[in-house]
């Protein structure tokens, strides 16, 4: 993408990109059905195509929260049609830089210096845009360093930001506000969270530290003598994007290390440390010889014992053929409220046996193939089915706890990039989860 | 030069903490026990000092930036959105002034005092506009050019007035003001938006008076 030289943020002018895009998918369809006319036939995948590029370009023109949406829209592909997640998925990638002038502006005021007083070099152009910041390249004494510059006022916008776009984004992409409102929610407080680069500085060297022994993983090393709450800088590294790998010539034992050090990494933090990293996007990672490393940890979800108890309940093989103990966990998290009927209930039971055989499968068999295209599709079958299942939505009530965003979210993420990665890897049940008889 | 200071600090701090310049010369050199003469051998009125304050203040930072050690290699956008930058960290120390002189003004009307300080900005941003074109960034409009320094002149005042008028933290919006507006202002002068906009007010002005070409 050409660089741009302004960041729409006037609220006005938001508007009237968004309201561009919006027009430009009609267009598209109007293209479409015309040819259908013409011709007798279209293609319909061509048309999301082309629909989810209009999307994407006005999204990350808008930078800030909406891109920092979408990205969030790409990771729960199963809320987006394949064509626009693909799109979406390279929001991490593409976005305008700022100008060098400010980045020294926010040098001074964050740290007192300028960029190149403090390094030996700095790059005046940004290498790569985050999404609510900008990383330079600067060198010190021989060492490299990866710079990560946030816009000015990033956290103020937010809000009304994400105010504006949620309703043309839900129009845009045909989904209704009652099915990803909590969604939208959890996007704003993590959001408001990210801005804060001195939390996730501390939030980065803790769970590096933690999980520094583990085999194929490596962290930047973090440099908090040149941090704020608004410039991060750790250690550059080199490497491949996870995208180019794993669409690459790797060769399987290699994917197959990379993915065991990915599921090694979430299973200590998550069945451990009860902190992880709650943003698997394949832009948070870059892979370097034999190491995966991790860049981001802009995105930290911790969790009680009490939510992890309940929540790790489920992977008790038992539940499938026990009903009544199956029923027990689903109540235990609010998934089944006592006013249900007994209908809605054993409606509920059934897709929660379902999606529990599907999800908790790698867990079942103790070593898993998720080179498997079937699986992945199974789970995108699944996420359809529920979202065109109106008997479902129907439903009253707030159902499960906000924690299980997270949750999903993380290994919904895990599970899209181990089977990007084709890895066939180790999946054992998590140490020291007891199941009582 | 020591006498020149004392007038200067002395005339500051009566603004600040007054609201309001010294009433006469004689009271301002009572207090600093000068002598007239000796006031006047620095100063020709008590207007020449406050429009010196001002102007001594553009003049230091405008210097101060293009010394910087990138000056050189920046582009005219660039080397204006330094000096913007510059002014707002350096407006930190003057807030209060600023707001007793700039915080009421309409961006276009300039009292006397500020002559100096007008002048010297645009003197300054001449010699950016024409960096600008010789590099292609800006498009060469022969005469219509002389108008630039003006109308980034007219912008300066917008961003002064945004800074005073902003209560962000650390005054964070504004930042982004000087950035984005920035960028549209050389977009305007990089383009034929603006040449296309004179074209229009040529071809109106003449019917607006009521003589139709």
């Amino acid at each position: 993408m050409s660089a741009q030289e302004t960041i729409r943020s006037h609220r006005l002018d938001r508007m009237a990109a968004l309201a561009g895009a919006g027009a430009r998918v009609g267009m598209n369809y109007l293209k479409h059905y015309g040819r259908q006319a013409l011709s007798g036939h279209a293609d319909p995948e061509q048309l999301q195509e082309r629909n989810a590029n209009e999307v994407f370009r006005t999204f990350s023109e808008l930078k800030g929260g909406p891109l920092k949406l979408a990205q969030m829209l790409s990771i729960d592909q199963s809320l987006l049609p394949p064509a626009y997640a693909k799109q979406f998925a390279q929001a991490q990638y593409s976005a305008p830089p700022l100008s060098y002038p400010l980045v020294v502006r926010t040098f001074r005021r964050e740290l007192g210096r300028d960029p190149k007083e403090i390094f030996d070099s700095f790059e005046t152009t940004a290498s790569h845009a985050a999404s609510i910041g900008q990383v330079h390249k600067a060198s010190k004494g021989g060492r490299t360093f990866a710079v990560k510059v946030q816009y000015p006022g990033v956290a103020e916008s937010l809000r009304s930001d994400l105010n504006i776009v949620k309703p043309i984004a839900l129009r845009i992409l045909g989904l209704r506000e009652r099915d990803v409102a909590e969604y939208f929610k959890e996007v704003e407080t993590r959001l408001l969270e990210e801005t804060d680069y001195e939390k996730e500085l501390q939030s980065a060297m803790r769970l590096s530290a933690a999980c520094s022994s583990h085999a194929n993983l490596r962290f930047p090393e973090y440099h908090p003598e040149f941090s704020t709450k608004r410039v991060l800088t750790m250690e550059w590294l080199n490497g491949e994007t996870f995208d180019v790998f794993a669409d690459g010539p790797a060769p399987q034992s290699l994917r197959n290390a990379i993915g065991q050090a990915l599921w090694d990494f979430y299973a200590h933090q998550i069945h451990r440390l009860r902190i992880f990293h709650a943003d698997p996007h394949p832009g948070n990672f870059l892979i370097s010889g034999k190491n995966l490393c991790v860049l981001d940890f802009g995105c930290t979800k911790s969790i009680n014992e009490d939510f992890y108890a309940k929540q790790f309940a489920f992977l008790d093989p038992s539940l499938g053929s026990n009903p009544p103990r199956l029923a027990a966990a689903m109540e235990s998290l609010a998934i089944l409220l006592p006013t249900d009927t007994p209908a809605d209930r054993a409606r509920l039971m059934a897709l929660c046996k379902k999606s529990l055989e599907l999800l908790a499968r790698p867990f079942r068999t103790g070593h898993f193939d998720f080179g498997d295209p079937a699986f992945m599709s199974a789970i995108y079958e699944l996420g359809e089915e529920n979202r065109k299942n109106d008997t479902l939505r129907g439903m009253q009530g707030q159902r499960g706890s906000a924690d299980t965003i997270y949750l999903n979210r993380t290994f919904f993420g895990l599970y899209s990039l181990l089977s990007r990665l084709r890895a066939h890897i180790d999946t054992p049940l998590p140490e020291g989860l007891v199941f009582s008889d | 030069m020591e006498n020149h200071n004392r007038i200067v600090a002395a005339y500051t701090k009566h603004l600040q903490h007054h609201g309001t310049p010294p009433k006469t010369v004689h009271a301002l050199c009572e207090e600093l026990a000068l002598t007239e003469r000796e006031f006047f051998q620095e100063f020709a009125s008590l207007d020449s000092v406050e429009s010196a304050i001002w102007r001594d203040w553009i003049a230091g930072l405008c210097e101060a930036v293009a010394n910087g050690a990138e000056w050189n290699e920046f582009s005219a956008r660039h080397r204006y959105l330094a000096f913007l930058f510059a002014f707002a960290e350096a407006s930190l120390d003057k807030r209060s002034l600023l707001l007793l002189r700039f915080g009421h003004l309409a961006p276009v009307a300039s009292p006397h005092y500020l002559k100096g300080f007008e002048a010297c900005f645009k003197t300054f941003v001449a010699g950016i506009v024409s960096h600008g074109i010789s590099t292609g960034e800006i498009a060469d409009r022969g005469p219509l050019q002389s108008l630039y320094p003006s109308i980034l002149h007219t912008h300066f005042r917008a961003v002064i007035a945004f800074l005073l008028k902003d209560e962000s933290q650390r005054f964070e919006r504004t930042d982004a003001f000087i950035e984005k507006s920035v960028a549209f202002a050389f977009d305007l002068l990089r383009t034929q938006a603006f040449d296309s906009a004179f074209d229009l007010a040529r071809f109106l002005a003449p019917s607006a008076w009521g003589k139709t070409a």
